[in-house]
């Protein structure tokens, strides 16, 4: 089998910090089952603390010499965040009651320094940062497990976790240094975005990607020259790693915010150049994406004095068709290889980290011999994956 | 004028043979004090209460469970309290009838941790006990730290985790390899808070579809954690080998002498001239262990406290045919070749950490060679410096 890599790429100077991408993810996997502090996919302000608190200082990753990073794991209350209740039972027809507040007293959330940013009135700045995991080629998570529990498919490079193998401890979270790996404590078992992968053998890009109203996310192969994703990486090179300084490779890539509003002088006077130091760029995105501001701002002249510019056409995303090439029949072909037909064959494609050989097998629902679950994961079906 | 000589040599070798056994019995004697748990045969069912009246009755032997360091795992945190971790001793009894055999252990903990259900960096404590899949004549010991390919092991664990009653029956063949299992287990676990100790009973038929302890001398080793100190997984205590005796069945001879081999390591030869051999044969390049620190992490287990958990007859084998016990290492991702070519598409590097060991015709093979050119003086005064290894202060 080929190996190939999905990819991911957001243009940051488009996004509006709407969440409607958060508000996609959560609703179709992290609203229930101990899922409900995690945010696979979340929109911070930078520069900020981010969602875990200060996930860029909690280590993980690789070193320069390539070995992993230790890494500690963010409090529920003090980094993620405890998702809390509002008193509206006692408020609703009860005029003693008239403070709306909530259950708990939070100190952190997910979106929590929204929009505070840095520097003084009238050049203070910030922008948007939208992240998913990174679906990275060198996956500090996958290096961290002890158990080997967490695999990348092949077939696409999306990585997941083995809810069998794992154990529920918790070394890949210290090993990401995205901390974008969650420990579910209600089934004892870490989870993490699944880049849709259901959604995506059908054809169907990420919900993420599928609901984002300012069309700032681009879905396709690495190796298919003809998709958007291809050009803006490798053909372009304005799609740039966030800190690829911590050496997992990571594969959602980013278009800079290099178009920001102008600074402005003593007298009021807006000055050259955007208001996002390019140092706080270079920290996030590397080295590279003084290149990629030259080349983006160089398109939009060219675009400006009525010249084509194909880059251009890409980022302005006319339409879904291109921004998402998935390739339906792709995994069609994977799964007729394996002899799988029908609706259940993205089930099966990945059988490399099931159980071993001393796991007792149950018969199936299509007569396949399955490796017996643990019963975390046979609660979890009953009650609605 | 021959024959006198001959007689004289029979005569002088006799008294050394006699000698040596005497010094040998005087050895396993000590070996049985301190090595072997006397099971108590009872006729009724065993409780697996830990406050059940049996225990009380039942006499017990100290076991030391040592912070496990041959591995490092990459916890920021959890690796911070390493170095200042105590050495840990528990209270070991051993109960069995003609169907079931039960194993208490008892330890201080001032901290009493819970894996809650809603947290994300809280560990449970918990104790766990292991039994070799097989053993006894011709059969050598597996891997303390959880069996390895060569030699499985059936691992109980009890961990304290709100919301349920975490306890789990596996099959393990080393590192990474823990399987689930459904065999018969009665699991309690209870604390004490007057004492501040926790009490844990382990019952099992003495014969399962996995194992059979109906023998003389039974493998048994021992390991805790300590939520409060953020362990699981390898962070852990681990103990040596020990070894449960049964008087209703026959204890093998040649097993006792075979598992009691160089006990005690402190009379078995020279430390000091031990750790010579252990530097003219090159240790150091692999192993970090003692003052040698110049092997790179990860490049072959860390002994530093190897005398805390291999038993004099295990580090033999090691040393001399290292192929028996293969131990495979931690994710071979840990450590990436930067160097190395990347796919065309910076998709798939090569990610080579250092193995631990090689495939050959399918089957394992260590990369450490044999040493069993030593001389048996080597050998034994190297097994006698292993030995001594016993801190993890220095863990970093």
């Amino acid at each position: 089998m080929s190996k190939r890599q999905l990819a991911m790429v957001m243009d940051l100077n488009k996004c509006i910090g709407c969440q409607t991408c958060t508000v996609a993810c959560k609703t179709q996997w992290t609203n229930r089952n101990g899922r409900e502090y995690m945010y696979w996919n979340n929109v911070e302000t930078q520069p900020g603390a981010g969602y875990p608190r200060n996930w860029m200082e909690a280590g993980g990753g690789f070193d320069a010499d390539g070995n992993l990073k230790d890494g500690i794991i963010p409090d529920m209350v003090l980094d993620y965040g405890v998702p809390w209740d509002y008193n509206h039972d006692e408020l609703f027809g009860n005029a003693d009651q008239t403070v709306l507040s909530p259950n708990t007293d939070p100190v952190w959330g997910p979106n929590w320094d929204e929009d505070v940013g840095e520097g003084d009135w009238p050049n203070s700045y910030f922008f948007y940062l939208p992240r998913i995991c990174n679906h990275c080629s060198n996956p500090g998570c996958l290096a961290a497990c002890p158990r080997e529990a967490i695999f990348k498919r092949e077939q696409d490079g999306i990585v997941l976790v083995d809810l069998e193998r794992c154990q529920g401890y918790r070394y890949c979270i210290a090993g990401c240094p995205y901390k974008k790996i969650y420990f579910n404590p209600k089934i004892s078992k870490s989870e993490k975005c699944i880049f849709c992968f259901p959604r995506i053998e059908k054809g169907l890009p990420p919900a993420c990607a599928h609901q984002c109203v300012g069309r700032i996310r681009f879905v396709g192969f690495l190796d298919d020259e003809d998709s958007q994703v291809y050009k803006l990486v490798h053909k372009y090179k304005v799609a740039l790693p966030l800190r690829p300084d911590f050496g997992t490779q990571p594969n959602v890539y980013y278009v800079p915010p290099v178009l920001s509003p102008p600074k402005f002088d003593e007298e009021g006077k807006p000055m050259e150049g955007g208001r996002i130091p390019m140092e706080y760029l270079e920290k996030l995105f590397g080295p590279e994406v003084h290149k990629a501001a030259e080349t983006l701002l160089a398109e939009m002249e060219k675009r400006k004095r009525g010249e084509e510019s194909e880059l251009m056409d890409i980022l302005i995303a006319y339409s879904h068709a291109d921004m998402f090439r998935l390739d339906e029949n792709y995994y069609q072909e994977v799964a007729a290889k394996q002899g799988l037909k029908g609706t259940e064959f993205f089930k099966l494609i990945d059988e490399r980290y099931v159980q071993g050989k001393n796991t007792p097998k149950v018969e199936g629902v299509y007569g396949v011999k399955y490796f017996e679950t643990q019963p975390a994961v046979e609660n979890e079906h009953k009650e609605g994956h | 004028m021959k024959r006198r000589i001959k007689l004289v040599a029979i005569g002088l070798s006799s008294i050394l043979i006699a000698g040596i056994s005497k010094a040998e019995d005087k050895n396993q004697k000590e070996f049985m004090k301190y090595e072997v748990i006397n099971g108590q045969y009872v006729k009724e069912e065993i409780s697996a209460d830990p406050d059940a009246y049996l225990w009380k009755t039942v006499r017990g032997k100290k076991v030391f469970l040592y912070p496990q360091i041959s591995v490092r795992l990459n916890d920021k945190n959890a690796n911070k309290l390493i170095p200042k971790k105590k050495l840990l001793s528990a209270l070991v009894k051993v109960a069995y009838n003609d169907r079931d055999i039960a194993v208490y252990i008892r330890w201080k903990d001032e901290t009493p941790s819970v894996q809650t259900v809603y947290d994300t960096n809280r560990f449970a404590d918990g104790v766990s006990i292991e039994f070799p899949n097989r053993f006894g004549k011709g059969i050598t010991l597996p891997y303390v730290g959880m069996g390895d390919e060569n030699h499985p092991v059936t691992v109980y664990l009890q961990k304290t985790v709100e919301g349920r009653d975490y306890q789990k029956v596996f099959i393990s063949e080393g590192f990474g390899s823990l399987t689930e299992i459904k065999e018969p287990a009665d699991i309690q676990m209870k604390y004490n808070e007057k004492t501040k100790e926790w009490t844990a009973v382990f019952k099992r038929p003495l014969k399962t579809e996995n194992s059979n302890l109906k023998a003389g001398l039974v493998p048994v080793a021992f390991a805790i954690w300590d939520g409060s100190k953020y362990e699981r997984d390898g962070n852990k205590s681990l103990s040596k080998w020990k070894f449960i005796k049964l008087k209703k069945f026959p204890l093998d001879k040649e097993y006792l002498d075979y598992v009691s081999w160089g006990y005690p390591a402190s009379k078995l030869g020279n430390p000091e001239r031990g750790k010579k051999v252990a530097l003219q044969n090159g240790c150091a390049a692999c192993h970090r262990f003692d003052d040698q620190k110049t092997a790179p992490v990860g490049m072959a287990p860390n002994l530093s406290d190897i005398g805390g958990i291999a038993v004099p007859v295990y580090l033999k084998e090691s040393i001399v045919n290292p192929n028996d016990v293969v131990i495979r290492n931690l994710n071979p991702n840990r450590h990436y070749n930067k160097y190395a070519k990347p796919d065309k598409f910076k998709a798939y590097p090569n990610n080579d950490m250092y193995q631990w060991y090689m495939v050959v015709n399918g089957k394992k093979q260590s990369k450490m060679p044999p040493f069993s050119h030593l001389s048996e003086q080597d050998l034994k005064d190297l097994i006698a410096y292993l030995s001594t290894l016993k801190s993890w202060k220095n863990f970093k």
